[in-house]
């Protein structure tokens, strides 16, 4: 029987169904206001953190800059609001063309970088457009902030909005890994001059990944302008998109499960603990400190291996042929 | 007829000729190997064929056309493909998936991948891992796996870099099998091994080089017993 990253896939689809199904029935259970804001936040990141799974998960570039396609999607349907007065339905996939174009970008110049190179120029793009967006007074207000039109007068509205968009999002990513997209992302991610050598266009799909977690990054920012009314630079500071690769990897990076499980568990925990200052910071410092040492495959790897173990022993490499 | 030409190929690196004026042919359906002592070049040249790295100097062509400039996956597309010295697998996808991405990227479809992919596991027999991740496999069969994602597609010309070394004995039998077969069927191989016994079994014809040039292109047991050639082995003079 094959078991390969089409039939995992398959597998982890169905768990995050499942987990998001328990996240559609949570306003049976929770009435009020604030924690379904807070929910809606958690999807926010979830949204965030599937998009940038897909390109340093799945694809293997480390790129530090999550938060800020976030903000630039959201200020793209935020200026087309508050500049030309225009409705959602087209700021919203304006805020995603934008930020598609710049990881378009920024996938170009980050072509032939890798490790530290990438990182360091990502989060540079990063900080240029928060710089950019912050200082930009005249155009964006600046630090000011600027004011969102609502879509919807229920949170609840919101809720389900941000809640199909995030199965929409895992549906599509469900399929790109499904087809030959996904075998050729996760052969960059092993070893991209291998996978250049057998034929895989490696320049075309790194930058369709970067395109591709770019445009759900913005996406998510678009839709959390229009549900936060306000937005500022501070959506794409460093430590939001820490947040973001906190989530993924405590969730378990590479897989589809994950970053869905890690927002929530990551934010509402944060939630929890936000009466004591900046002291949950901490805690969530060391709880990656502990995922990155000790279960590398995060939350959901300890998932995959208890479920294994209870229905056959762990395969151990075989020492020859047979 | 010539598939593969290279002529007067040439690669320095900081004022030291890796590859100096180096030119031959490989003909449709031929084997040819490829040796000479560590240093030589024979692993430079492989890098410059399969698009790894620029050629210095001269044209490589494939069925008369030039390869030059072209990136290594358009190489790898024209149906030149390459097995690494160093085992190069994708690590954190099963065995079977390995195999499956050289085969959707030189344009299978999925189904036909996977008969195909199926047919080279249990040919190559690590049938029985191709559910494991290919960082769980052993080193042999690690190679064995590299070796088949050449071969999923029957390329224009296999390039194998040192396939035999450091395997058991087994795995080394099954790929020598493979290679006899494929060259009967008609398959263009250029072969780059330490391992004098298989080339002398295997290779009707071979190039030997040395600090970069070619020192002998003739049928293989004349390159063995070639003067020049035991000297670059031996670093002396020849008996």
């Amino acid at each position: 029987m094959i078991d390969n990253s089409e039939t995992r896939a398959n597998r982890e689809f169905a768990a995050s169904l499942g987990l998001l199904a328990l996240v559609a029935l949570a306003p049976l259970v929770v009435a009020n206001e604030y924690w379904l804001g807070v929910l809606v936040v958690c999807m926010y990141f979830a949204l965030q953190a599937a998009g940038w799974n897909l390109l340093a998960g799945y694809t293997g570039q480390m790129s530090l800059a999550p938060a800020a396609f976030a903000m630039i999607g959201a200020y793209g349907t935020g200026m087309m609001a508050y500049r030309y007065e225009l409705p959602f339905w087209i700021g919203i996939p304006t805020g995603i063309l934008a930020s598609a174009l710049l990881g378009w970008v920024l996938g170009r110049v980050a072509l032939k970088l890798s490790g530290p190179y990438l990182g360091l120029t990502t989060l540079s793009f990063a900080e240029i457009a928060r710089l950019i967006i912050g200082n930009s007074y005249d155009i964006t207000r600046g630090d000011l902030g600027l004011s969102v039109p609502g879509i919807f007068d229920a949170r609840l509205a919101y809720y389900y909005l941000f809640l199909a968009v995030l199965v929409a999002v895992q549906a599509g990513i469900f399929l790109t890994l499904k087809s030959k997209a996904g075998l050729f992302l996760q052969a960059i991610r092993d070893d991209e001059i291998a996978a250049a050598s057998r034929g895989v266009p490696v320049v075309r799909w790194k930058v369709a990944a970067f395109v591709a977690s770019s445009a759900i990054c913005g996406l998510a920012g678009a839709l959390y302008a229009h549900f936060a009314q306000l937005i500022s630079p501070e959506l794409g500071l460093i430590m939001q998109t820490g947040f973001v690769i906190s989530m993924t990897v405590i969730g378990g990076m590479g897989t589809l499960v994950g970053p869905i499980l890690g927002a929530f568990l990551v934010y509402l925990g944060s939630e929890a603990v936000r009466d004591f200052g900046g002291w949950h910071l901490i805690v969530f410092a060391l709880l990656v400190i502990v995922v990155a040492r000790f279960f590398r495959d995060g939350l959901w790897g300890l998932v995959r291996l208890a479920w294994t173990r209870r229905r056959a022993p762990v395969p151990q490499p075989a020492v020859g042929t047979r | 007829m010539a598939i593969l030409s290279i002529r007067d190929v040439t690669k320095t690196f900081g004022g030291l000729a890796a590859v100096d004026h180096v030119s031959f042919d490989v003909a449709e359906g031929e084997l040819v190997g490829l040796i000479g002592p560590n240093g030589s070049g024979k692993t430079t040249l492989i890098n410059m064929l399969s698009g790894l790295l620029p050629v210095g100097g001269g044209d490589i062509l494939l069925d008369g056309a030039s390869l030059l400039g072209l990136s290594p996956d358009r190489i790898a597309r024209r149906g030149v493909l390459r097995m690494f010295q160093l085992t190069r697998a994708f690590n954190r996808i099963s065995a079977l998936d390995n195999l499956l991405v050289a085969g959707r990227a030189l344009g299978l479809g999925a189904e036909e991948a996977t008969r195909r992919a199926l047919t080279l596991l249990e040919e190559l027999r690590i049938d029985h891992v191709m559910n494991l991740d290919a960082g769980q496999l052993s080193g042999g069969q690690r190679k064995l796996l590299e070796f088949g994602t050449c071969f999923m597609v029957p390329p224009r010309v296999a390039l194998l870099d040192e396939p035999f070394a450091a395997v058991h004995p087994t795995m080394r039998a099954i790929m020598a099998d493979f290679v006899r077969r494929r060259h009967a069927e008609g398959q263009t191989f250029l072969l780059v091994s330490h391992d004098m016994p298989i080339v002398k079994e295997l290779c009707p014809r071979s190039v030997c080089m040395n600090a970069g040039a070619v020192i002998a292109d003739a049928p293989t047991r004349a390159v063995l017993d070639d003067p020049h050639v035991i000297e670059a082995y031996l670093g002396g003079h020849a008996a």
